[in-house]
């Protein structure tokens, strides 16, 4: 890894556009239509910045009152929605306004998810507590479903029919269109911290407290065990088509290979490792096998999964990574760390 | 990153029954001209009277951990809201979570001995339990919850002094120091102490491990109680042998990690000139070398146990057998 840290290499300095924002960034997320790039910040503000013009002006916009705690694209092709720890739920549009969907008083709204259907229909999720709730497009609520304790993942399948949660002791598949909600219990004993599914269906992974993942491969719902990490596994991300599982937790990016009988019985490949700092978020480009990772000292790489070639991204040096995001064409990558460095960077062709 | 001792983030458990005047303590706390700022995880929300933009309403989240340790549970609720704290890290200077009436304090404790990340962001500072004088022996007849809250206990607000008489008064003390003889008890209507009585006492820091050992071993604790759980103290003149202790720490632990709900000692290694300090909740132990013996100071090691079903001679055969030959 040494090469990497020579500074001229690095992308964001000349593919990027970076500001100190000096706040914690908690997600960023691109809009559905790819023009808009969103930073969710620890103070409370939403930053938008035009992907077209990321050197022109960040639009700040006051969205919550104390720390953004979750954060999504949203059913529409220029909005986001985001949970805070004020209680609210707020869709926030590219323009900049902000508008409640719905208040849960003093409970934090931790998870949030959406799926955009045809015809500008779409579904946004909320995790407050041990409740999920969903509403439709306009904020109507639609139902909601009770969990035995908090929900600590959420996350729509790839066609917007069922949502996958993760709690104590295992995660809970809900069909969105089912009359009477009978849910199918994946059960394993533990706390499961976070949740990743399978994007053609076929497997719903949890991250544990005790530094390891566990899946339930679907429909038959086998168990999978991935074990070995040295810490607590934050970031989940499955690679286009679900080919790998991209993970943090360890000193590598982490990939199972969901594929020719994998991940059980399969050893992981492990990207950009070697020097002992702890990945804390992967992010799986939606086109292409390669896979990007923020680690602990603030450097984010870019992974071609099949040569296992390493691009420098960030360098270290400004707090931990906490946010990495994909555009959906997957030309540029989002980036935040603890300290409030908030940056874009384009990996598009150049002519 | 946090990763020197001040930067991390002080937690003050507080623990008692209901109405015992935990509720009065916190409102004290938040509204005192002290000019720091707490953020407060409660769980009755609405008894709160104060306004303070950093309370935090949560469910006791308890879960057992799959290390194959069966007493070590957690409280899965409070490693996320450490976590979501930490995102306005700025915006306070310290950390008090309120338990439930009938909480027992040890998932609470071992949260900040077992997850990586709360442990790297936060010190657990107290544990305070806030005890009713005048209904505190009908509590003690009715749970193992309210002698759980006193023997975890390192500060006890010994509250509505007011409400019983001199003698009740000796009398219910007497039944908290059968209990537990090493928390520091203030006596007090309407929890009225003084803040720096209650915050950042250090009584985790190892280097403070039994810096507020009240009459440590004063005359004999042998005096016959009824209480289930008792406290016990040890010393011993003769320099440690390392290997010794922690083989028979490990299995004292593992065997009867159980019923030892706090063990903490400092101990005097052959040749070493530094103190080694060592604590435990149950079976999940931490242990470091602090600061040196003071010139001329006597290096005695001393140990101190609070649980049930404490066999004294066994137990100080047992330290007394860590000696180096």
């Amino acid at each position: 890894m040494s090469q990497t840290k020579r500074k001229a290499d690095f992308l964001i300095d000349t593919r990027g556009v970076q500001r100190a924002l000096d706040a914690f960034v908690v997600a960023a997320r691109f809009s559905r239509d790819n023009a808009t790039v969103a930073f969710a910040l620890g103070d409370g503000t939403v930053r938008l910045v035009t992907v077209a013009d990321p050197a022109g002006d960040w639009r700040s916009v006051d969205v919550h009152e104390g720390a953004v705690l979750s954060f999504a694209t949203g059913t529409g092709p220029a909005d986001f929605v985001s949970g805070g720890d004020d209680g609210k739920l707020r869709r926030i549009a590219a323009a900049g306004e902000a508008a409640d969907i719905a208040g849960f008083g003093m409970k934090w709204v931790e998870q949030v998810a959406s799926h955009a259907l045809d015809k500008g229909k779409g579904l946004i999720a909320a995790g407050v507590g041990k409740v999920v709730h969903l509403f439709d497009e306009t904020g109507k609520k639609l139902k909601e479903w009770t969990h035995p304790s908090t929900v600590t993942g959420l996350t729509f399948d790839g066609k917007g029919k069922r949502v996958a949660t993760s709690h104590y002791n295992g995660a809970t598949l809900w069909f969105v269109a089912a009359k009477v909600d009978t849910p199918r219990k994946l059960e394993w004993k533990g706390s499961h911290i976070a949740l990743a599914m399978h994007p053609e269906g076929d497997a719903v992974v949890t991250a544990m407290q005790e530094n390891s993942l566990h899946g339930w491969g679907l429909p038959e719902g086998k168990h999978m065990r991935m074990s070995g990490y040295p810490s607590k596994t934050q970031s989940l991300s499955f690679s286009k088509g679900g080919k790998w599982l991209a993970s943090s937790g360890s000193d590598a990016m982490v990939l199972w290979p969901f594929f020719g009988g994998g991940p059980m019985g399969k050893a992981p490949i492990e990207l950009a490792g070697g020097d002992g700092i702890n990945c804390t978020q992967v992010a799986a480009n939606p086109r292409d096998d390669i896979v990007a990772g923020g680690f602990e000292d603030g450097l984010v790489v870019v992974a071609d999964i099949g040569s296992s070639r390493i691009l420098p991204v960030v360098p270290p040096g400004q707090g931990p990574v906490t946010a990495l995001a994909w555009s959906a064409d997957g030309t540029r990558l989002a980036v935040g760390t603890e300290k409030g460095l908030a940056g874009i960077v384009d990996f598009a062709k150049r002519s | 990153m946090s990763d020197t001792p001040n930067d991390l983030i002080p937690v003050t458990v507080l623990t008692g029954y209901l109405g015992a005047g935990k509720t009065t303590l916190l409102n004290r706390i938040l509204t005192e001209n002290h000019g720091r700022k707490y953020a407060v995880v409660i769980n009755e929300f609405g008894e709160l009277g104060v306004d303070n933009d950093l309370v935090v309403d949560t469910d006791e989240e308890v879960f057992e951990m799959n290390n194959g340790c069966i007493c070590c549970t957690v409280r899965g609720d409070l490693i996320r809201i450490v976590g979501g704290l930490m995102k306005r890290r700025e915006k306070f200077d310290g950390i008090i979570i309120e338990t439930t009436g009938l909480a027992n304090p040890a998932p609470v404790a071992q949260t900040f001995f077992v997850d990586e990340g709360v442990k790297a962001r936060t010190r657990l500072d107290a544990i305070v339990t806030v005890v009713d004088a005048k209904h505190l022996p009908l509590r003690l007849a009715d749970s193992h919850e309210a002698e759980d809250q006193i023997a975890f206990a390192d500060v006890i607000i010994l509250n509505k002094t007011d409400l019983v008489t001199p003698d009740e008064l000796e009398a219910v003390e007497a039944r908290i120091k059968a209990i537990n003889r090493h928390a520091i008890i203030h006596r007090t209507q309407r929890s009225e102490v003084a803040i720096d009585q209650v915050l950042n006492r250090g009584a985790f820091d190892l280097s403070r491990i039994l810096a507020f050992e009240p009459d440590f071993l004063d005359g004999d604790d042998d005096h016959e109680h009824n209480e289930d759980i008792a406290s016990l103290s040890f010393e011993l003149e003769k320099p440690i042998d390392p290997e010794k202790f922690n083989a028979w720490i490990g299995a004292l632990l593992q065997e009867q990690g159980q019923d030892l709900l706090r063990t903490k000692g400092i101990l005097s290694y052959a040749g070493e000139p530094r103190r080694f300090a060592f604590q435990a909740v149950h079976m999940i132990a931490d242990g470091d070398f602090i600061g040196n013996w003071k010139e001329g100071d006597p290096r005695v090691s001393r140990i101190v146990f609070i649980g049930r079903k404490l066999n004294r001679p066994r137990l100080r055969r047992g330290f007394e057998g860590c000696a180096a030959d």
